[in-house]
């Protein structure tokens, strides 16, 4: 087990530069996800720690040793690619041998390691199967098992369950979390699922651009996003958000957007005060909108809003309903099952003033948080 | 409105299937036909050859394997059948030790010029046989390859190179980076890739290529007669053109032919195995 530090790693891959001063250090046994949209750099990062791509700058430390130029063979990590990469002409067994073996284990160790491993991933009757025999669980499971029994530093994860289907994912989830806690390596997962992202890991690292734009505990991240891109890319539905200036009116401060007067929250007016004039970006999630007759407890600096209901849309419990303000500005808000809104109908709804986030419209940096 | 579609479609079906089916038969035919018909002699007694005008019968009147025992018999056509098959033997080895080697390099790192080098490869095959034989030939005179084993084994080895590599570079080509970079994260070393993951991988297009390079010396005619002439050492098609030179009965060159065309009829159906997709199915995705 080691930890891991990139400090300030640049790549370059033809004209665009792919990963640009990029920082971050993962404590030994942490569980760290790299989440971004495809082309955000993560699993060029990934694969920049793992040996398979160069350092143009900054450095690569694995347990305080610099592994910029440690060839691929020498680093003790192990890595478990999106595809599984499964050897198709070895069996089970043989895949989860086969490192062992390339480092002269003895006999015994691999033997017991084998058995261990088939227990602790449920594999066990599976050994002299070919890959192409099992299931893509049980491959997603192989591929774990072959990259644990080296005992690696680092367990680097490319994706590891974009190929499985909702309900395969979920329980892999749950597994992949339950391996971490009883193996206790520190795990680099690469994800542009926010959910896997939220579930498993100890912090999270958002990606965009080959820039890191926030790296704090799931509940940090989602509950205080650093930038605009980071709210908007966590959270599902995703995050309002509405562009207008500061403004105070006698003991209110808010934001004049298109869709109203947004007040702010009470307890920071002076904070808001000081921002007067500024133009900024109100950020705003579903959750924290509220259909106004559901409203039991409206406080003081809720905002409530009239606007025209475009669509409805079934999430299963909820729904979430896209309205318009008066001058067609989208907000989104949820509702639950038993309410009955239709299109063209006028609603009334409560902004959570506690729950408003501004942005600066040029740095997309979060100004205004709780 | 299914049922209405399949009962109207029924009769096109029938016709389309007794189509393929007639079609299928016909191809059958045109390619069994003629080996049918060489079998058909080599079994054949002379009475049923010459016939002395009547048509001559499907089945031979006194079907024997005489020609085949008479074969076997002569110590010289023994010899021959040693001769071709070492050669072929030896042209496999050379050229799957020259060629797979190319072959992976070609097939998994860039090289500058790569196209080039393949062009070049290829184009001592761009002329007939009859054409490139002759420089060929002055060329292994001056190294004294003429009526040697080498010479000829070298010469099936350039013959059998383009293919080998071809063949080959495809084969390691098809084999997905991801296995290779995942056993090399898990500490293997490029000889231990090379031999662990990408030679098994390539095993199926490696084979065909050996079989095809042992096919094509053991059935090639124009170079060895030219590096060998009817000298010393002889091959089976050297041998058959021995033979045709003196008339021989019919029968008995129906025989050698057959020799010569059971190898590749054994080998073609081991080839088939081979030739199966999906070898690699299972390891990504």
């Amino acid at each position: 087990m080691a930890d891991v530090v990139l400090k300030n790693v640049s790549k370059r891959m033809g004209s665009s530069q792919v990963i640009d001063g990029f920082s971050l250090d993962v404590a030994n046994g942490e569980f760290v996800t790299l989440l971004g949209p495809s082309g955000c750099g993560k699993t060029t990062l990934l694969r920049m720690i793992a040996g398979l791509e160069t350092v143009d700058k900054g450095d690569v430390l694995v347990g305080g040793k610099r592994y910029n130029n440690l060839p691929v063979q020498q680093r003790n990590l192990a890595m478990v690619f999106q595809s599984y990469a499964l050897f198709p002409h070895m069996t089970v067994a043989q895949n989860i041998r086969f490192g062992l073996s390339i480092h002269k284990a003895p006999a015994e160790t691999i033997r017991r390691k084998l058995a261990w491993s088939l227990d602790m991933f449920g594999l066990s009757g599976l050994e002299d199967r070919l890959p192409r025999q099992i299931s893509g669980g049980q491959r997603q499971r192989v591929a774990l098992a072959r990259a644990l029994v080296l005992d690696p530093d680092v367990l680097l994860l490319d994706e590891p369950l974009s190929n499985l289907d909702a309900a395969l994912r979920d329980t892999a989830m749950e597994e992949l979390k339950r391996i971490h806690h009883q193996v206790g390596t520190t795990i680099i997962y690469v994800t542009h699922n926010q959910v896997e992202a939220m579930t498993m890991s100890q912090r999270i690292a958002v990606l965009s651009a080959g820039r890191l734009e926030q790296y704090d505990t799931p509940r940090a991240v989602y509950d205080s996003p650093a930038t605009r891109f980071a709210a908007s890319f966590i959270g599902s539905p995703a995050m309002n958000f509405l562009n207008g200036a500061v403004e105070v009116h006698g003991e209110d401060a808010g934001v004049m957007t298109p869709v109203g007067f947004v007040k702010l929250d009470k307890e920071r007016f002076t904070s808001a005060k000081a921002m007067a004039g500024r133009s900024v970006t109100v950020g705003i999630r579903p959750q924290n909108i509220a259909y106004a007759e559901h409203h039991e407890s409206k406080r003081y600096s809720d905002t409530t809003l009239s606007v025209s209901v475009e669509l409805v849309e079934t999430l299963g419990d909820r729904s979430l309903v896209v309205s318009r303000g008066e001058n067609g500005t989208a907000l989104r808000f949820l509702i639950t099952r038993d309410i009955d809104i239709e299109p063209q109908e006028m609603v009334e709804v409560f902004l959570d003033g506690r729950r408003v986030h501004l942005f600066d419209p040029q740095t997309n940096a979060n100004v205004f948080s709780f | 409105m299914s049922t209405i579609a399949r009962v109207k479609s029924l009769p096109v079906e029938g016709l389309k299937k007794a189509l393929w089916v007639a079609s299928i038969a016909a191809a059958v035919l045109l390619v069994a036909g003629p080996v049918y018909m060489l079998f058909k002699y080599s079994i054949s007694d002379s009475t049923s050859i010459n016939t002395g005008g009547a048509p001559i019968p499907l089945w031979p009147y006194h079907p024997t394997f005489r020609c085949f025992t008479y074969l076997f018999s002569d110590s010289q056509f023994f010899g021959v059948i040693t001769n071709s098959f070492v050669i072929a033997a030896c042209t496999v080895g050379m050229s799957m030790l020259l060629g797979v080697p190319a072959a992976y390099v070609l097939g998994r790192f860039r090289v500058p010029g790569r196209r080039l080098l393949l062009l070049g490869l290829i184009s001592v095959r761009l002329f007939p046989d009859i054409a490139s034989v002759i420089p060929i030939t002055e060329f292994f005179i001056r190294f004294k390859l003429q009526n040697t084993y080498t010479g000829v084994i070298l010469a099936h080895t350039l013959l059998a190179l383009p293919y080998v590599i071809f063949i080959g570079m495809s084969a390691f080509e098809a084999i997905p980076d991801d296995l290779e970079q995942q056993a090399r994260v898990m500490g293997a070393n490029g000889f231990s890739v090379f031999f662990r993951i990408l030679l098994p991988l390539s095993i199926p297009g490696l084979v065909a290529a050996a079989i095809y390079t042992f096919l094509l010396s053991w059935d090639e005619f124009i170079f060895a007669y030219f590096i060998l002439g009817l000298g010393k050492i002889s091959t089976l098609t050297l041998f058959l053109k021995q033979k045709l030179a003196f008339s021989p009965p019919q029968n008995l060159l129906a025989a050698i032919s057959v020799l010569l065309s059971l190898p590749v009829i054994v080998f073609s159906l081991m080839l088939q195995k081979y030739m199966t997709a999906g070898i690699t199915t299972g390891s990504v995705k």
